[in-house]
């Protein structure tokens, strides 16, 4: 009667259960009725993510001194996992605030800076979000071009940043950015919010999927930057943003794992209740074929996911095991709501149904954060490195 | 106020399909069920959460104790109640094969000597059993008022006198009781007005539904004690007297759904064929 063991995997403790299963509650009763219209509008449900402030778990990498939950890699995963059985759009913003931002900020702000911004973005009154990308720098984010240099006089002391960062994951909402610029030619990140002079946002870049969030262009012009908001050292920047990057790819895999799992149900149900030439459909083997094979992908990705969650914190690092969980689970999403569309026939590609919202989300997964043929170049590069090395 | 709420855990009743019966029919298995939180004991949970704190602020104003029997894992069930800020917990040790209302009320019921709350507050049935019965056998145990079925309560005098309001068919019906007693409570109970304990300000809106177990309570939770009894502890020895003689899984549904063009013709089918008017 005891749960079984893989669950172990899943809720290593007591406290991962219960957090579980608070936000699959909020996700039922609160998230899942807004999805379909937020992803018709194309906004981010803003009182709603407010309420994710109250559940507290906006800051949940955070520890509980800082005003947050305390909580670990398999906490976030978790969190993302339930959010996006219902709506993968909003846990993207989600996931911009609090692991791109939130998370990102925290390990690299000194105590002044933590006690400035944590306590409103802790809540959701302020949105946050990330600005790496920019239109000449992506996949070769190194290339990146938007420069910082300090200037001290009269005015005060202030960096002045220029360049223009794209794609950006709460751009339309969010109060506050940590934002990567070169400082000669060396990656350093600032905070940067809507009182900096000369910060703008562009209009709302529409899109495919993923629509409960909303992305803009961050555009810096001749932007002043208060001197307190460097973040960590000048050239510090590219460290933060690597080990980061582990942690939001292994996030954006779970949200790929939450798409497959709703998906699977989704097709389960109505296999069975789906009657043709007098029988229910999920007698057929071409249908079981899409079932048990969308069944299996899942597991794997879910337990691939999980397994490497556990390898993720502060100090130890993971860069392989995230780099394969988001190369092996993104596809599996898309793929799985590809399955539950043809086993739903006509029903699944209508918006009656909220598999074709997720089909539509679930290809972020194989670009946001890393393109797959990225994950490909960074594995192979670094399991090359590790075999010269053995 | 103090007040005791006791909470069982079910079979989730959103994997219901999970539930078997063994092959001689005897019992219900429990092997790989997914647990929660009986609904209404949620509901009691919350009631009971709002009688005692100053909504607006936080402030509280007295203790809430949650209690459940059942094998170890029933402390999970426990944890949820703490996690949305109950202060403690009680487990009385039992194989779920021994338990019945009338066990479980005489549990209660030597809990309540003990602890003297001033209020036992309780789901008014477990979504399992159905019974509906362990408050009223309580509430006879102890010799104490009882409200069944309330969806609202209010109280204005720190506790002193409870307003207790039932639905019943033609409206709603209002009692007064004088604590300490014995208070089953229905899924109106956690709308946003329904409680209200003269304290926490009229304008203050409560969510519809119990509230969630926040991040901070989970981890709170952790801290939180839960004393282990035992049956023989609270002198409770004397067995079940509801024995189950057998468990049968509902018949599988015959018949289809059938589409008729009009209602004159669905009168007609029910005359002729079903023969039901
Ligand atoms: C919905 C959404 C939200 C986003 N949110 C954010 C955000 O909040 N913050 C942020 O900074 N960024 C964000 N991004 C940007 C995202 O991280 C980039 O889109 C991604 O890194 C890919 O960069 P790119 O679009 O410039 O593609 P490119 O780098 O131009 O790639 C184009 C194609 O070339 C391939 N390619 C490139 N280089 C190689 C190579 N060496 N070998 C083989 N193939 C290669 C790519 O895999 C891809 O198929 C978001 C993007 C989207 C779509």
């Amino acid at each position: 009667m005891t749960a079984p063991r893989s669950s172990h995997l899943f809720n290593p403790t007591e406290e991962h259960r219960m957090l579980r299963q608070t936000v699959a509650e909020f996700t039922r009763r609160e998230v899942e009725p807004q999805a379909a219209e937020s992803d018709r509008l194309g906004v981010l449900n803003t009182a709603l993510f407010r309420k994710l402030g109250e559940l507290g778990v906006l800051g949940i990498t955070i520890p509980e001194a800082d005003g947050g939950a305390g909580m670990d890699t398999v906490a976030a995963v978790i969190v993302h996992h339930e959010l996006s059985k219902s709506d993968p759009g909003f846990c993207l913003a989600y996931l911009a605030h609090s692991m791109l931002f939130v998370n990102n900020f925290y390990h690299c702000a000194n105590e002044e800076q933590r006690a400035r911004v944590l306590p409103r973005t802790l809540t959701g009154e302020w949105v946050g979000g990330m600005g790496m990308t920019e239109p000449g720098a992506g996949t070769d984010v190194l290339a990146m071009s938007t420069t910082a240099r300090r200037e001290t006089g009269p005015g005060g002391d202030h960096w002045v940043l220029d360049g223009t960062k794209t794609y950006i994951t709460n751009g339309c909402e969010g109060h506050c950015f940590l934002v990567y610029a070169k400082v000669d030619g060396r990656i350093t990140a600032f905070l940067v919010d809507r009182d900096c002079p000369g910060f703008s946002t562009s209009n709302h870049i529409d899109k495919l999927g993923m629509r409960g969030s909303t992305m803009a262009e961050l555009i810096f012009e001749g932007c002043r930057v208060p001197a307190a908001n460097l973040l960590g050292e000048v050239g510090g920047g590219l460290v933060h943003m690597m080990h980061n990057l582990e942690i939001e790819r292994l996030t954006l895999a779970a949200m790929s794992v939450g798409i497959a799992e709703r998906c699977v149900e989704l097709m389960v149900d109505y296999a069975q209740q789906r009657q043709t030439f007098g029988k229910p459909i999920a007698e057929y083997g071409q249908i079981q074929r899409y079932i048990a094979d969308g069944y299996a992908a899942m597991e794997a990705a879910k337990a691939l996911t999980y397994n490497v969650a556990l390898d993720i914190t502060p100090d130890s690092r993971n860069r392989v095991g995230s780099d394969a969980a988001k190369l092996f689970a993104a596809p599996v999403g898309k793929q799985c709501a590809d399955y539950a569309m043809q086993v739903m026939g006509g029903a699944g590609y209508c918006r009656e149904y909220p598999v074709e919202r997720l089909w539509r989300d679930a290809k972020l997964l194989e670009i946001g954060g890393g393109t797959i043929e990225a994950h490909q170049k960074n594995l192979t590069k670094d399991l090359c490195r590790a075999a010269k090395r053995a | 106020m103090k007040i005791l709420v006791p909470v069982k855990r079910v079979a989730d009743p959103d994997n219901a399909n999970k539930v078997k019966v063994s092959a001689d029919g005897a019992r219900v298995t429990s092997e790989g069920l997914e647990w929660k939180l009986n609904p209404f004991d949620e509901y009691a949970v919350e009631a009971a959460l709002r009688l005692n704190e100053n909504g607006a602020s936080g402030e509280k104003l007295g203790e809430v104790i949650i209690v459940s029997l059942g094998p170890d894992e029933v402390q999970t069930t426990i944890r949820q109640p703490l996690a949305m800020g109950a202060d403690r917990g009680i487990h009385v040790k039992a194989d779920d094969a021994e338990l019945d209302s009338t066990v479980v009320a005489k549990v209660l019921a030597a809990l309540v000597a003990q602890e003297k709350p001033d209020l036992v507050l309780m789901g008014k049935q477990a979504v399992d059993g159905d019974s509906n019965t362990a408050g009223q056998v309580l509430a006879e145990l102890l010799g104490w008022p009882m409200a069944t079925f309330a969806m609202a309560i209010e109280t204005a005098d720190g506790g002193k006198t409870l307003t207790i309001g039932r639905e019943v068919d033609t409206g709603v019906l209002t009692l007064k009781v004088t604590p300490p007693a014995v208070v089953t409570v229905d899924l109106r109970i956690v709308a946003p007005g329904s409680v209200r304990n003269g304290v926490t300000p009229d304008a203050h809106k409560y969510g519809e539904g119990a509230r969630y177990a926040s991040l901070k309570g989970i981890m709170a939770a952790k801290k939180k004690a839960i004393d282990v009894r035992t049956l023989a502890d609270l002198g409770v020895t004397d067995g079940a007297v509801v024995t189950y003689t057998k468990f049968e899984r509902p018949p599988a549904r015959t018949g289809s759904v059938r589409f008729v063009e009009s209602a004159q013709e669905l009168v007609q089918r029910l005359k002729t064929e079903a023969k039901v008017l």
